[in-house]
């Protein structure tokens, strides 16, 4: 019998920020969970993490930031995953985003923003019920 | 009796009271073992006043840095207020709109000099007109491209308040020498010797690498730009600091408490290293290493241990290893003493990180230093802190400081069974930490192999994964979180000093304020500077200090000086560590 694949997840770090307690915290925990994760480390542009994503072919994209670039960045990566047809790729993001911020970014195409303080159960579950059907 | 018969006499009255009193007590609350310590003679058998604590200001420096406590008094008919000086960590947008910030500040008893804090591109050494940065410019801090830029932001320091006269702080570490330089540059324009200039530089390039992350050039280069500060500070900028340590990163990015103590301590040596090979004396710039912080938690007496611990073993280190004969050269120079950390805050029901920092300014005062309720209360909602928040800071500071009458006795715990024996389990702890570093080959090496950023990844991930298990509990985060609960905030009244809009705009102005700059400056001597430095980076025993002075009264860029560097040292990019 086929074994079922395991969901992957790309965790990345767009732009210059260099907080990454988040990032590596959420791959170590949601590999616990058994998902099969990739972090791509500090200092990715917007077309390095597309291109990470579309080579891995992963099922989620989670970006951190807690710089205040969220606004430039997180539509950007949405934007040019639909331009390489795979806008079916669940992006969700996460750091410092004012509460005023998440509305902005869900309606350019984030599903869903998990601040400080979120746990890694909680992401894993919404994951696990908004990942596109695995074939 | 003496002490040995003392402590055995102890030892058996201990096992009395455990068989007698603790363990029936026990059994009738349906436990197996006591959730509670208690602490006796035992724990510190071996305890020496002189060796162990000492006085305060003094060789080991256990109860505190000084021999007196800082508490500012408040004299007959004073009318103390206002805010703290300006130097809370601050600076947005361009140049222009830090300048307005430190004015607007300055009639509500800012006083005194900023602690810059720098947008990315800046401190990763990046000019504001490049593409990449985009989405970048003025947003953590303000941005610096040119000694333009340091002019503009102090128009809002002249007279009273001129360069002679204030103290900068530069919070920024791979490119520290060059804004360092560019200080120098704009001082010489108003007529002032750069010896007469005061400022610390955070210029703590190891931990970058650990946590923090605004490193560009590989460890090595960056130790060898380390070198040029200790040297050319010592000689010519006696008022000027060579760094500004920062354990409180390497904590906040994941570190346990006695990781982060013995990686910023072997930070500390690698440094201090570096100033002997290259021939300085020890006590002619150790003096001039200073700590900005530790890191913080919610648990009191082990970070009241910590602090004493800290203070105890860069001591000896400075004593026993690098023979240091000044007392200045052995004490750690930190503004902050013992707090809660800003990942202790919670964005969840987030007026309660004002209760939490209370706890924090407490363990300030209880490990030997002034008290601090930080950070304020939105630390997690956003960049910069409102004004409310550091009102409220501010008050909970003085409360503790004036009315509690905490800061009356310096180290009120030294000789606690208890308290004196965490410091020693602490340092203990840390030593064997800075042993397993020296054994790898030291701080630069294990930063390399990334033996330090897999230690606080691995430690970040297992203390959440408690927190998710419920071990270690979070008010508000994982317990007490019924919907009953009332979700309590503050109203947003007073306008915040940091215009948002400016914020958005800053990447358009200072991109022309760029541009006009590269159109009015002498090219020509730039381009040939530029050259200069490259061939000076390319032989290793050359200082480029003077040649950063040179190139940012040419109004040379950042990223041009450093982009030179990068051709010459290469960049730093192995960074997963996972």
């Amino acid at each position: 019998m086929e074994k079922e694949r395991k969901i992957k997840v790309l965790i990345a770090k767009p732009g210059l920020d260099g907080h990454d307690r988040g990032a590596k915290v959420l791959s170590f925990g949601l590999r616990d969970q058994g998902m099969e994760v990739i972090y791509t480390g500090r200092r990715q542009s917007a077309e390095q993490i597309v291109n990470s994503a579309l080579q891995e072919d992963v099922d989620v994209v989670g970006l951190s930031i807690l710089s205040g670039a969220h606004l430039t960045f997180f539509p950007k990566v949405v934007n040019l995953l639909r331009e390489n047809d795979a806008g079916d790729m669940l992006v969700i993001g996460g750091g410092i985003i004012p509460d005023e911020h998440i509305p902005i970014l869900k309606e350019k195409g984030v599903t869903e923003i998990f601040g400080p303080g979120t746990l890694i159960k909680d992401i894993g579950d919404f994951i696990r019920k908004n990942v596109r059907k695995i074939a | 009796m003496d002490n040995k018969d003392k402590l055995s006499e102890i030892k058996e009255k201990r096992k009395e009271w455990e068989e007698k009193v603790l363990m029936p007590s026990a059994k009738r609350f349906g436990i197996e073992k006591s959730p509670t310590e208690f602490y006796t003679p035992l724990d510190i058998a071996d305890f020496d006043f002189e060796r162990d604590v000492g006085f305060p200001g003094q060789y080991p420096f256990t109860p505190s840095a000084y021999p007196i406590s800082l508490v500012p008094r408040i004299e007959k008919g004073a009318k103390p207020g206002g805010l703290k000086r300006a130097g809370t960590y601050s600076g947005y947008g361009t140049p222009e709109d830090t300048r307005d910030y430190y004015k607007q500040m300055a009639k509500i008893m800012y006083t005194g000099g900023p602690n810059l804090a720098l947008d990315l591109p800046t401190q990763c050494g990046y000019d504001s007109d490049n593409e990449t940065v985009e989405g970048e410019v003025g947003k953590v801090g303000v941005a610096i491209d040119t000694l333009r830029d340091f002019e503009v932001i102090y128009e809002a320091f002249t007279g009273e308040q001129d360069l002679d006269r204030i103290a900068t702080n530069i919070t920024i570490s791979a490119a520290a020498n060059i804004l360092v330089a560019m200080y120098i540059a704009l001082a010489e324009k108003r007529g002032i010797n750069m010896a007469k200039l005061r400022c610390t530089p955070q210029n703590d390039i190891l931990k970058e690498f650990v946590s923090r992350g605004t490193y560009i050039f590989p460890p090595r280069p960056s130790m060898r730009m380390f070198r040029d500060s200790v040297v050319f500070f010592t000689e010519n900028l006696p008022g000027v600091n060579i760094t500004s340590i920062g354990g409180y990163h390497i904590r906040e990015g994941g570190a346990t408490r006695e990781q982060e103590l013995a990686f910023s301590m072997a930070i500390g040596i690698a440094y201090l290293q570096e100033g002997v090979n290259a021939g300085v004396d020890i006590d002619a710039f150790a003096p001039k290493f200073t700590f900005n912080g530790f890191g913080g938690s919610m648990q009191l007496f082990k970070e009241v241990a910590f602090q004493r611990a800290a203070r105890r073993m860069w001591a000896k280190i400075l004593k026993e290893r690098f023979g240091a004969k000044k007392q200045d050269s052995m004490r750690i120079r930190c503004p902050l003493s013992a707090h809660i950390g800003c990942s202790s805050t919670t964005k969840q029901r987030a007026l309660n990180n004002l209760s939490r920092s209370v706890v924090g300014a407490i363990a300030g005062v209880l490990s030997g230093g002034s008290p601090m309720a930080f950070p304020p209360y939105d630390e997690p909602l956003g960049l910069g802190w409102s004004l409310e928040a550091r009102q409220l800071a501010e008050d909970a500071t003085r409360i503790v400081m004036y009315e509690t009458g905490m800061c009356d006795v310096i180290d009120p715990l030294a000789g606690s069974y208890y308290v004196e024996s965490l410091t020693n389990e602490i340092e203990d702890a840390a030593w064997k930490g800075l042993e397993k570093i020296e054994g790898i080959g030291g701080a630069v090496t294990a930063i390399e192999n990334g033996y330090m950023q897999r230690e606080c990844a691995r430690s970040a991930a297992e203390r959440q994964a408690r927190i998710e298990r419920r071990e270690e509990l979070i008010v508000g985060v994982n317990c007490f979180t019924e919907e009953y609960e009332l979700d309590v905030t503050t109203s947003k009244i007073i306008e915040h000093p940091y215009s948002e809009e400016k914020r958005y705009d800053a990447e358009k102005k200072q991109k022309a304020n760029l541009a006009e700059v590269k159109r009015t400056r002498n090219n020509r001597e730039v381009t040939r500077l530029l050259k200069e430095l490259e061939s000076a980076a390319k032989k290793e025993d050359e200082n480029l200090m003077p040649l950063f002075i040179n190139l940012a009264r040419e109004y040379a860029t950042l990223q041009e000086q450093c982009d030179v560097l990068r051709g010459v040292f290469g960049e730093w990019q192995l960074d997963t560590f996972v």
